[in-house]
């Protein structure tokens, strides 16, 4: 059974990226094969951090142009996992993305289709884990990929815009959609890795990850869990990992 | 009445009957447009934002139809545990918001979601 999970926030900068790169890795590490989809088609991340081996971008994929396969990246040799870890990257062309940005809901329409098709073929290839790492807010990218999803997890800042976008999205998108929900409160200021609160807004809290600069400063050119396990972040991602596999 | 006044007269009423047609022409012109943009939009695909908007027991229906493909109105109603009448009049009534097709093969009837437009 693979597990397709959308990494989501309702606000921007609130570290998606180097949670779902870090579980990615997570995964992978204890045996699962692993595909990460780049999703922020606005604007692209993981193709900054390492380098595209093939022709295909997942926006050829959701146009139409390719199968999901062709996208995929295998980084399993670079980052020593026991399981298989593919990258689907998002085109970081700026003429791609003002193309993106006129599409209309016809195309997204088609675009929420791809991925449940492409969702399948990977399923059918056996992989057992599929992240998204997607937009902020909601954009049509985003929701298509929550939509593709068995469960969202929000990467939550202490924010009260952040909390109150928070409560609007799960009532007005993930439940409607009827998908399982979970919450990580990231960057938090009282250095604290205990949870003060089990459940919000009816989701469970998975973990509390301090605010830390070097979390930030070392993400530019190492993933953590891989580099450095025993870190608070990284050991932080593997109970992530271990309650999502225990929530299924 | 002078040739000449006549004249006049009838250039006049050319000019009348000119502008007229004109008119004529670009409201049948604007009603064609109205007629095609109407279409377009009555054979709009099923959008996740569309999704979100429809009322609980069709956006289940719709969901489900995304997850599995094509399927009978009894392959829908194994997963949402409704009766296959319940499902298969939430999937008409789809039909008839454009966002879903209905189809033949042999004595079954499919559905799947509509993507007539989708490019």
């Amino acid at each position: 059974m693979t597990l397709t999970i959308a990494i989501h926030s309702s606000k921007g900068g609130t570290g998606k990226t180097s949670i779902a790169l870090n579980l990615a890795v997570a995964f992978a590490a204890s045996g699962k094969d692993t595909c990460l989809i780049d999703m922020d088609l606005r604007g692209p991340s993981l193709c900054s951090m390492f380098k595209a081996k093939n022709n295909f971008w997942i926006n050829d994929f959701l146009s139409g142009k390719c199968s999901i396969k062709d996208t995929l990246n295998d980084i399993q040799k670079d980052m020593e996992t026991s399981g298989h870890m593919y990258l689907s990257f998002s085109n970081p062309d700026i003429g791609e993305i003002r193309d993106l940005v006129s599409k209309d809901r016809n195309w997204q329409a088609g675009a929420l289709k791809a991925l449940m098709t492409g969702k399948k073929e990977l399923a059918e290839e056996d992989m057992d884990v599929i992240i998204f790492d997607t937009s902020p807010g909601v954009e049509y990218e985003s929701i298509n990929a929550v939509a593709a999803s068995d469960m969202v997890v929000i990467v939550h800042n202490d924010t009260n815009a952040c909390n109150n976008c928070t409560e609007q999205l799960i009532k007005g998108v993930y439940e409607l959609l009827d998908k399982k929900r979970a919450i990580i409160d990231n960057m938090c200021h009282d250095n604290c890795l205990d949870l003060t609160e089990r459940t919000r807004h009816g989701a469970p809290i998975l973990a509390t990850i301090p605010c830390m600069c070097e979390i930030a400063t070392r993400s530019k050119n190492e993933v953590l869990v891989n580099t450095e396990p025993e870190h608070i972040f990284s050991k932080s991602i593997m109970r992530i990992r271990d309650k999502i596999e225990a929530m299924q | 009445m002078l040739d000449s006044e006549l004249l006049e007269q009838i250039v006049k009423n050319l000019k009348e009957i000119n502008s007229k047609l004109d008119r004529l022409v670009m409201q049948v012109e604007d009603r064609e447009e109205q007629a095609t943009e109407k279409k377009r939009m009555m054979a709009d695909s099923l959008d996740v934002i569309t999704l979100l908007s429809l009322p609980d027991h069709l956006r289940t229906t719709a969901t489900t139809l995304f997850e599995i493909g094509p399927a009978t109105a009894e392959e829908i109603a194994k997963i949402t545990h409704k009766e296959r009448a319940v499902e298969s009049n939430y999937l008409n009534q789809l039909v008839r918001m454009n966002h879903v097709k209905k189809y033949r093969e042999g004595r079954k009837v499919y559905f799947r979601i509509n993507e007539s437009l989708k490019k």
